[in-house]
């Protein structure tokens, strides 16, 4: 599969750190600076999410890496090269920039438009036009899109070209600057959920501009919440701001639900399901019945010969002598054990259903999910002190 | 029958393209019909040194004002501080009335194309300045700051960004300059740079049939260079075929 050689490939020139030694941005007439003394570090391959509120300096702060934005004192490393040590148009062409607005070229074809940094790097055409293929795989878009013009494209399959092209000349780093902030709420959870996947392959050092706390949490191997005047309030682990806010302002900005915001971090496989008393179609009722009792689920779940949830059993269904093979209640929501336990309570709401079956990557079931076990999570002294193997996420 | 009160009303100026028409043609120019046939069909060729010279006239004015309104646009577009001199400046030259433009060049220049040339391009000036300034300034800031910042030097986004984005506007400039060059290369004459001008000073303004073989010609030259630049457009900019569909 070709798109499996591109990650060898990516993963093989890998990522660089990104480190920012006491860096700093004043503008001219401006008393306070824009970012003050900023010193943090990205290791390699991570993605680091710059947040706060408008002002704070952290597009600003990003800017800096590939000296949109020259800095004024300090200095910044990726790797261990100084970013003052090319000149900005060399810098910015190892490093991947991906805008809100997209900035496609729009007199460029899709495949030019991907194709624009090799092409300044000099790189043979033929080289360019199969990387253009490849990357246009990568981000899953049709390859027939490659001869269109930008303005043919819809705005989310436009922001997975500026993706492409970001990556095409294989960047040591990736500067994301409200890649979705364009984007309607649907396809944004769509694209965000691709990045993560994309990133778990190719695994860039990515820095990673938003005003949306939820996005950064979602996104961030690390968020770095920076509060007007361009300092940090903390640097931290999606996790580690959500238990231990490092203060009042941070606590401002993660939120009030944050309890609930930790359901966005978690998957299905990460919590103990309940399991349900299994029927098969044919079975005898009176078998199915001595199964209820001091079950966790108190209704059966009707499954096929692969154990593949079907719906639930009513009381009606039991009447007759063997289990029928239509249930009386439909299945209701099904999730898998990927799915993020915010959507899943979600799901579960939506759906007006108590349980959830679960199913596991064959569709086989692999328990069932209830409000109660949410709620007690949410409840329970584990959901606020245990570590949450933000690490075990696909993309960490 | 030639009537000598009309050949004299013709005036002056008509004076010298009437003697030298032979007897035969000498009813149509003193009548008052609009369209003599007989005329025209046998006289045509008498307009093709002048069509050629009109031509002449408008493409060398339209080329010397566009080299030089675009180096004025991109020197503006660097140095934003020179806009609105040049605006003004420009547009100074744009506001002189062209006959008195003419007459004040002669001393300076003496009769002849160049003076023609100098006047008619410096027409050309104000519009297409404005117009690729426009177009500069329509260029997408996400666009050009996408280019920027995957590491185009300014003179990559110049050339490879800003400019082809631009060619809309510079073209909407360029037919409007070249049409107006068209007719007010008419008034060339008076400078003595030839032109489609020539016959119609020198049939005067009763020989009907003269004025319209000349405005016609003239009418043609303009929508056949508007014809011209259009094709060029579509062709130089295919990505804004598929976007109106």
């Amino acid at each position: 599969m070709p798109s499996d050689e591109v990650t060898e490939r990516e993963s093989n020139s890998g990522a660089s750190a990104v480190r920012y030694e006491g860096a700093s941005k004043r503008y001219p007439g401006s008393a306070k600076a824009a970012v003050d003394e900023l010193t943090l570090e990205v290791p390699a391959g991570e993605i680091c999410v710059l947040v706060g509120p408008s002002g704070c300096g952290k597009t600003t702060a990003m800017r800096m890496v590939n000296r949109m934005v020259e800095p004024s004192a300090g200095d910044i490393l990726i790797g261990e090269r100084s970013v003052r040590e090319r000149s900005p148009a060399q810098l910015r062409r190892e490093i991947g920039y991906v805008i809100q607005q997209i900035g496609l070229f729009p007199h460029r074809t899709i495949a030019q438009n991907i194709g624009a940094v090799p092409q300044l790097l000099g790189w043979k055409r033929e080289r360019t036009a199969a990387r253009a293929a490849e990357l246009l795989a990568l981000v899953g878009l049709d390859p027939d899109l490659a001869e269109r013009y930008p303005a043919q494209l819809s705005g989310g399959q436009q922001q997975r070209v500026g993706v492409a092209r970001a990556l095409a000349a294989d960047p040591l780093v990736m500067l994301m600057d409200e890649p979705f902030g364009a984007i309607d709420p649907i396809n944004r959870e769509r694209l965000q959920n691709e990045f993560l996947r994309l990133q778990a392959e190719i695994g860039k050092t990515v820095l990673f501009v938003t005003h949306d706390i939820d996005e950064a949490i979602k996104m961030g191997d690390r968020i770095a919440i920076m509060r007007e005047g361009g300092k940090v309030a903390q640097y931290a682990t999606p996790a580690e701001l959500l238990m231990d806010p490092a203060d009042e302002f941070v606590e401002d900005f993660v939120g009030a639900d944050r309890a609930l915001k930790r359901l966005a971090l978690m998957r299905v496989a990460d919590i103990d399901l309940w399991e349900a008393p299994l029927a098969h179609v044919g079975q005898a009722t009176a078998e199915v019945r001595s199964k209820l009792s001091g079950a966790e689920v108190p209704y059966p779940l009707l499954v096929d010969s692969e154990r593949r949830p079907l719906g639930w059993l009513s009381e009606r269904d039991l009447a007759g002598e063997l289990v029928p093979s239509k249930p009386d209640s439909p299945l209701g929501p099904l999730l898998d054990l990927d799915d993020v336990m915010r959507d899943a309570l979600a799901d579960l709401l939506q759906g007006e259903a108590q349980y959830a079956a679960v199913a596991d990557h064959q569709g086989r079931i692999a328990g069932v999910l209830s409000v109660e076990i949410i709620s007690e999570f949410l409840g329970s002294p584990q959901a606020k002190t245990e570590e949450h193997p933000a690490t075990e996420r696909p993309h960490g | 029958m030639a009537n000598p009160a009309l050949i004299a009303a013709v005036g002056e100026v008509g004076k010298g393209f009437i003697h030298e028409r032979t007897s035969e043609t000498l009813p149509c120019q003193a009548t008052d019909k609009l369209f003599c046939w007989g005329w025209a069909s046998e006289h045509i060729n008498r307009y093709e040194t002048p069509t050629l010279q009109h031509l002449e006239l408008v493409a060398i004015s339209v080329l010397i004002g566009f080299v030089i309104a675009f180096a004025l646009a991109l020197l503006a577009h660097r140095h934003h501080w020179l806009q609105p001199p040049l605006l003004a400046g420009t547009g100074v030259l744009y506001t002189i009335p062209s006959v008195a433009f003419f007459f004040l060049l002669l001393p300076l220049t003496g009769r002849g194309e160049d003076t023609a040339i100098i006047a008619l391009s410096a027409y050309t000036l104000q519009i297409i300045f404005r117009n690729t300034m426009i177009g500069f300034a329509n260029v997408p800031r996400a666009v050009v700051d996408a280019a920027r910042g995957m590491g185009q030097t300014d003179r990559q986004v110049l050339w490879r960004v800003e400019l082809p984005l631009a060619l809309p506007e510079i073209f909407a400039g360029l037919q409007v300059a070249t049409v107006s060059t068209v007719a007010i290369a008419t008034l060339a004459a008076f400078a003595g740079g030839g032109g489609l001008g020539e016959p119609i000073l020198k049939g005067g303004i009763s020989f009907k049939t003269n004025l319209i073989l000349a405005g016609g010609i003239t009418f043609l030259i303009a929508v056949s260079f508007g014809l011209i630049l259009f094709a060029l457009q579509r062709l130089l900019t295919p990505w804004r075929r598929v976007t109106q569909t």
